[in-house]
């Protein structure tokens, strides 16, 4: 008897901060589609939040000048789980990544807060000279 | 996609500032002057951001909306957020910056009485 479980992936690569927030929301976009999800769907509402806080800090940070290397970027779906990959050449970032919410006032420093809150699992590691990101969410 | 802003005043003198597309790291400086832009032309003031076109919010957008809140709050001003979508009601309930702005199902409620 055949899995009749509806999977998903979507690869891309770029360097520019508004051609990366557009590629990884269209992917979401997709996924939806895919999936047969609506755009009110809230587990993946949450994980789109979760990925547009990592992916614009990639893009923001991830992408030094003199770098070459594009951003790598990748997002599948297995029928029950989310995962979206993302690679960068900026600094390793393990001091941001157990930072607390800030208070009320601060107009900054909220992104990994609220990443870690929205994602079943936030993981990080530093390969050579390059930032490994993974997000993962069962939907 | 970068964020289009459009301002107006309404009736009672509150300035209406209408940004549409994603709220985000990319689009949060253009609300930022856009409000910085009214403020001087008007002073002191009220404002209310008019979330409807806004399809995406993240903690970057939040950010211009807290200096835009710190801004016009130093001069005596003040901030309402109107008909935010889900995606943004999640953002600001997780910050917990729902109890900082008041936010309203629609501009003309957060129009009364401001």
């Amino acid at each position: 008897m055949g899995s009749d479980r509806k999977t998903f992936e979507f690869h891309a690569t770029f360097s520019e901060l508004d051609e990366g927030l557009d590629m990884m929301h269209l992917s979401i976009q997709r996924l939806r589609k895919a999936v047969g999800r609506g755009d009110d769907d809230g587990p993946l509402l949450l994980f789109e939040t979760a990925l547009g806080e990592i992916g614009g800090n990639v893009l923001t940070h991830g992408n030094p000048p003199g770098v070459e290397r594009p951003i790598e970027y990748e997002l599948r779906f297995d029928g029950e789980v989310v995962v979206a990959l993302l690679s960068d050449s900026g600094l390793p970032a393990h001091e941001h990544l157990s930072r607390d919410m800030p208070d009320h006032e601060s107009e900054s420093g909220r992104g990994l807060a609220m990443a870690r809150s929205l994602l079943d699992e936030l993981g990080y590691e530093r390969d050579g000279d390059v930032n490994r990101w993974r997000l993962v969410k069962r939907l | 996609m970068a964020l289009e802003v459009e301002t107006r005043q309404a009736d009672n003198g509150v300035t209406v500032v209408a940004p549409t597309g994603r709220l985000d790291v990319a689009g949060a400086p253009a609300l930022k002057e856009a409000i910085s832009e009214a403020a001087k032309k008007v002073g002191p003031h009220r404002v209310v951001i008019d979330m409807e076109g806004v399809s995406f919010v993240d903690s970057t957008g939040l950010g211009s909306v807290i200096a835009a809140l710190k801004q016009l709050r130093s001069s005596q001003g003040d901030l309402r957020l109107a008909a935010p979508n889900q995606q943004a009601r999640v953002v600001l309930e997780l910050t917990t910056l729902d109890q900082v702005f008041p936010y309203y199902a629609t501009v003309e409620e957060a129009l009364t009485g401001f």
